[in-house]
């Protein structure tokens, strides 16, 4: 549905997009991850044909953006990170008039306002002036503008950005509901919402891809190792050798200690459940074990590893992170 | 065309939406209605004197000449101050407000916005004009003016008034911001109204080239009844350009921004 080849963005001397390539198929909800300036809204302008490319080749339901834009643009919804409203038209104004340029048959009109208001529920807002609609409506004016042609493709850049929890969720919702009948391709900097919404995922910083990947995938790939945090009362002593003498482990780091209680951090084999023999252990040796418990690598560090350059964070799995090059093997597949 | 339509709709509906609309009709009647009644009373006293020392009566002043011709050509002083401030929100502020994103990812060319734009403002430029025709009509119940050059008049307001709004989207395309907008229109509005001035000094060539490009001396001849194709040309060129170097900066934008 979504075919992009080598692209490239330039600014004058600064690129903020370099060699991007990815494929998005029909149905999908494509997530983009990135910090903010990754190149993740420049990448969308050119998707939507706001911006033309400096290189390379983007294709949008079977046309080319930049040599057939009319009719790619006819096909592509667009939610850009402040929703463009216009202040001083209502909604049912506005989207009146959205739904003209987009081209809907002027027949078709009345009832497709009536749906995608029904469906982004701001029915309750319809005759009031769009500078008057909070930020949850706003967004929502936003979505139903974009998605009121009916295009084969959504690119919604930050849908739930600046949102409350209660409206994130819903709208998280909402886009799950559009996955059916449309290719999505959403930005975020928000990562639990890419292990929630997205089927896909394509990581970007500093404007080059860095994996394109399931969540599921992602997470996996990249635990070499598990971890578990430890918290043991050892009557002052060093409790670090002990732990390492069990079978399984491979490495025992501290890493902090309070009023006489250390936690460690664990690392053991690769599907080599320690977690018994670590709490027999403790006890065996008579000291008060507090805490034990798993420490999964999250997206969230997948994400700061893939995406920070000098190393690291006192993550327990820097080192089982460091595989960047395979990261950028998948970028290519 | 429809996309044209929708544009130009909305850009009127948003000038009534916003205190804009009001504003610019408002200020512009009651400053006309002054220039109204001060020439009216100068045409009067006038009137009376020579009725008074020729003895000659009616036929002695003619209205189009004496009242009309002065009072449009005071017209085109408002329509100078007015139109910057009819022009310097189209493209600055739909840029301001990222609604530009919208416009440039809808299926329109540029030639449509732009176009779109224009018409609009000029629809608002035209329902200006019209206030100015319900005076005209007074004239008309208690006198007997001639049509004809009223018609030709009209043209060349809403020629010189497309020029002013042609060269208005231009420089509000260049700006998200709608007051360096305005002033720099009003300022390139002045001086090409008084773009002679260096011309009768400077030589016969240059007071020939400075004529031609004088944006007001094109707009005499219509005050006088004359409809003549150099200034049809003249003002249709003007806004053609205008629109053509707007074109240019919508698209050159596209690759900068």
């Amino acid at each position: 549905m979504i075919e992009v080849q080598h692209l490239t963005k330039r600014y004058g001397r600064v690129t903020a997009v370099e060699d991007v390539s990815f494929r998005v198929e029909r149905g999908e909800i494509f997530g983009f991850l990135g910090p903010n300036g990754a190149g993740k809204t420049t990448t969308m302008r050119i998707l939507t044909g706001f911006i033309p490319a400096t290189e390379g080749k983007a294709i949008v339901a079977g046309f080319d953006v930049f040599d057939q834009p009319i009719e790619a643009k006819r096909r592509t919804g667009y939610l850009p990170e402040t929703p463009p409203l216009y202040p001083d038209m209502s909604v049912v104004e506005y989207l009146g008039f959205v739904a003209k340029v987009k081209g809907v048959p002027s027949a078709e009109r009345r009832q497709r306002i009536a749906a995608v208001m029904e469906r982004t529920r701001i029915d309750d807002v319809a005759t009031r002036l769009c500078s008057k609609l909070s930020k949850g409506y706003r967004q929502r004016v936003g979505l139903a503008q974009a998605i009121i042609h009916n295009p084969d493709v959504l690119i919604l850049d930050e849908p739930t950005a600046g949102l409350d929890p209660k409206q994130i969720i819903e709208t998280r919702e909402l886009i799950k509901e559009l996955a059916g009948d449309h290719t999505i391709i959403l930005s975020t900097h928000i990562l639990p919402e890419v292990s929630q919404t997205c089927q896909r995922v394509v990581i970007i910083n500093k404007g080059h891809v860095v994996a394109v990947d399931t969540p599921d995938n992602l997470t996996a790939r990249l635990r070499g190792s598990e971890t578990m945090y430890v918290q043991v009362d050892a009557n002052g002593l060093d409790a670090s050798g002990t732990l390492g003498g069990v079978a399984g482990v491979t490495r025992v780091a501290e890493s902090d200690r309070r009023d006489g209680l250390v936690g460690y951090e664990v690392e053991s084999e690769h599907g080599h459940d320690v977690r018994r023999d670590l709490a027999r252990t403790v006890i065996g040796n008579g000291w008060g074990l507090l805490e034990l418990r798993p420490m999964r690598m999250s997206l969230e560090e997948i994400f700061l590893s893939l995406t920070t350059e000098e190393t690291p964070t006192p993550a327990p799995t820097a080192e089982a992170s460091a595989p960047t090059p395979e990261g950028e093997e998948t970028a290519h597949e | 065309m429809s996309n044209i339509v929708a544009i130009a709709q909305k850009e009127l509906k948003s000038y009534f939406a916003s205190p804009i609309a009001y504003i610019v009709i408002g200020m512009f009647a009651l400053l006309y209605g002054y220039f109204y009644i001060a020439i009216l009373a100068y045409f009067i006293r006038q009137s009376l004197q020579m009725s008074e020392f020729g003895g000659q009566g009616a036929q002695a002043l003619n209205v189009n000449q004496a009242l009309i011709r002065p009072l449009l050509q005071n017209v085109t002083i408002l329509v100078l101050f007015v139109m910057p401030m009819v022009t310097m929100r189209t493209y600055a502020e739909e840029k301001r407000s990222g609604t530009i994103e919208l416009l440039l990812t809808s299926p329109l060319t540029d030639f449509q916005i732009i176009l779109g734009k224009f018409l609009g403002a000029m629809a608002l430029y035209g329902i200006m004009l019209l206030v100015s025709m319900i005076h005209l009509g007074i004239l008309f119940l208690y006198g007997r003016p001639e049509w004809k050059p009223l018609i030709s008049a009209y043209l060349g307001l809403l020629l010189l008034g497309g020029c002013f709004i042609s060269v208005g989207l231009f420089i509000s395309s260049l700006t998200k911001n709608q007051i360096v907008a305005g002033m720099a229109t009003f300022a390139v509005f002045l001086f090409l109204w008084v773009i002679t001035w260096i011309g009768g000094f400077s030589g016969p060539t240059v007071d020939q080239l400075t004529n031609y490009l004088s944006i007001i001396n094109h707009y005499d001849d219509f005050g006088k009844g004359v409809i003549d194709t150099t200034h049809v040309i003249y003002y249709v060129s003007f806004i053609t350009f205008g629109l053509f170097l707007t074109a240019k900066s919508v698209d050159s934008e596209r690759w900068r921004s």
